[in-house]
């Protein structure tokens, strides 16, 4: 029986909640941050995170102190810090959860992020559409300042930091890291070539981290309860809790935290209430649209990065998307192709032209003129598209569109001419 | 006319001071224009927007053309988004744009001729477990059923 737990999601879930600074420092919130910035250098608190096996909960996975590790010093030049809350990953609904009912909990994982990169101006991207989301931060950035938690001296000492909100303006891609950071530089969304690493060069060609709205949420339970605590949840290598965002064909569809490395099955058994209406699981995506499909008889699979991508597949941005037995594969994976070609930025030609002819071919099936020869040249081009781009949206588009008709056939076979 | 007020041009220069470059604030300065333009850019708009952050027309052209947010032609007072991505698509997101579309008598991308609509399919708005849902300018309509679409839009039409 999975349960949730409540580390990142233990103020929220109380309905009486109000989320403003009042009753976040009444719940014990900015006491890590006191720690940090009266007893710790900025090495400590980097030592502490690596210690914690934090990975980035935005997609990718990749180690959070690591990622900080690679920030040159002494550039001359100023570092930054952007959080990454364009969450735009069809399924994800979790960073919207944390800003708009705790969004202290993740300005002060920031700050303490910024603390320990040296930065002293950083930026949080939120998608346009979040109007509601873009005021509650700007709200409670505007508490922070008030409270000298933010500004010149954070707590009275000599450290100085700026947040500021950037709006994005409905682009997908955008929530690609160096795309996020043109976006920022006030230019289309389109992928940089790396290397340069944001890490070397980033925002303004300085020193930049980019980090995901639940990863720095994690930050004040690690400075908090100590690395080993955190490492006492999850699995090796896979520490911690983290939030599953659940939509689909469920009777329950919401955000649950669970510990990294449960049964994804029970998962959406035990935690979801199961598929709705008492029907049956075709199948189940567990990473948001670019991850690859599963199958039902292979959702019984530890959910955590590792074990995931094991499976052929990956956690991404831990968007869970439950099929039921009626589910027609060509429909997904009709709404799939429509969605990534519609959001391709365009820059490089496998993705701009595969996208779209994709999108076409898909439709023949749709229009049920599809036959094994359609089917086949679906399956080159999706092929085409993995590796080929600069980013990885080729590999998110082409992964998963391979794998509906690789794991589907009878499905596209019934859309025969 | 076409420009800020002076009352804006103080929103404008807090926003400049946020950047280390005056280009930086491109994005937040168009939705700025579009919150004083009934939330679309009419003409010349671009090249006020470029002279203010030092930047050329075509620059600002390019961005404008990129995002989906911003508007060259007039939208509706209602600017309905409707999610037909792939959760919401599960969930009846289809039926839901369908329903909106015979009603107000709209295909995406159109507008009423009385201005008070316009009708837009919109990929994923992160609130999918809420599914079916639509954006009206910048509130969220979560969980809809049919009746509660046909009551809104008839409220809408009053309010007029």
């Amino acid at each position: 029986m999975v349960e949730e737990k409540q580390i990142l999601t233990k103020n929220m879930r109380d309905s009486k909640y109000s989320g403003d600074l009042k009753a976040y420092k009444n719940a014990g919130g900015f006491n890590a941050l006191d720690t940090v910035i009266r007893k710790m250098k900025p090495e400590q608190v980097l030592e502490l995170v690596k210690a914690s096996d934090l990975r980035g909960r935005g997609g990718a996975g990749f180690p959070t102190g690591v990622k900080w590790s690679f920030m040159p010093k002494d550039t001359g030049k100023p570092s930054y810090l952007i959080c990454n809350a364009d969450e735009s990953e069809p399924g994800t609904f979790k960073d919207h959860l944390i800003m708009m009912r705790d969004p202290h909990l993740f300005l002060e994982g920031m700050i303490i992020g910024c603390y320990t990169i040296d930065c002293n101006t950083g930026y949080i991207y939120i998608r346009g559409e979040s109007q509601t989301a873009i005021a509650i931060m700007e709200k409670a950035i505007g508490e922070l300042y008030k409270d000298k938690l933010l500004g010149q001296n954070v707590m009275g000492s000599k450290y100085s930091l700026d947040l500021y909100v950037h709006p994005g303006a409905g682009a997908y891609i955008c929530g690609e890291e160096t795309a996020l950071l043109d976006s920022l530089e006030g230019k289309r969304g389109q992928p940089r070539i790396k290397p340069p690493f944001p890490a070397v060069s980033g925002y303004n060609s300085c020193p930049t981290s980019v980090n995901n709205v639940e990863t720095l949420a994690c930050l004040p339970y690690i400075i908090n309860e100590g690395p080993e605590a955190w490492k006492a949840m999850g699995t090796p290598n896979n520490s911690g809790t983290h939030m599953v965002c659940i939509s689909g064909h469920v009777e329950k569809p919401g955000v649950y935290e669970v510990e990294m490395g449960v049964s994804l099955l029970e998962m959406i058994n035990d935690l979801a209430g199961g598929v709705r209406n008492g029907k049956k699981l075709k199948a189940v995506i567990p990473g948001g649209a670019s991850a690859n499909i599963l199958k039902a008889d292979e959702a019984d699979v530890p959910y955590e990065f590792d074990a995931l991508m094991k499976a052929g597949t990956m956690m991404g941005s831990a968007a869970v998307i439950v099929f039921d037995e009626d589910t027609d594969m060509v429909e997904v994976a009709s709404r799939t192709i429509r969605f990534f070609n519609h959001e391709s930025c365009g820059q490089c030609t496998p993705c701009r032209e595969g996208t779209f002819w994709l999108k076409n071919m898909i439709r023949d099936f749709l229009d049920n003129a599809g036959d094994e020869a359609k089917m086949q040249r679906v399956e080159r081009v999706s092929a085409n598209l993995i590796g080929t781009t600069i980013c990885p949206f080729g590999d998110a588009t082409g992964g998963p569109m391979g794998t509906f008709i690789g794991k589907f056939p009878e499905d596209f076979r019934k859309h025969f001419a | 006319m076409v420009g800020f007020s002076n009352s804006v041009i103080k929103e404008v220069d807090e926003l400049f001071s946020r950047y280390p470059v005056k280009v930086h604030a491109l994005l937040p300065l168009l939705h700025l224009a579009q919150r004083v333009n009934d939330g679309w850019l009419p003409s010349g708009w671009d090249a006020y927007v470029a002279d203010l952050c030092d930047t050329t027309v075509n620059h600002v052209r390019g961005v404008i053309t990129f995002y989906n947010m911003f508007h060259t032609k007039p939208v509706g007072r209602h600017h309905i988004m409707v999610c037909t991505c792939l959760p919401c698509g599960l969930c009846d997101g289809d039926k839901l744009l369908t329903h909106l579309e015979e009603r107000l008598g709209l295909h995406p991308g159109q507008t009423s001729a009385d201005g008070l609509f316009s009708l837009e399919e919109a990929q994923c708005l992160a609130a999918c477990d809420k599914a079916p849902l639509m954006m009206v300018n910048d509130k969220l309509h979560e969980n809809l059923t049919l009746e509660q679409v046909d009551n809104w839009i008839e409220q809408a039409r009053k309010k007029k």
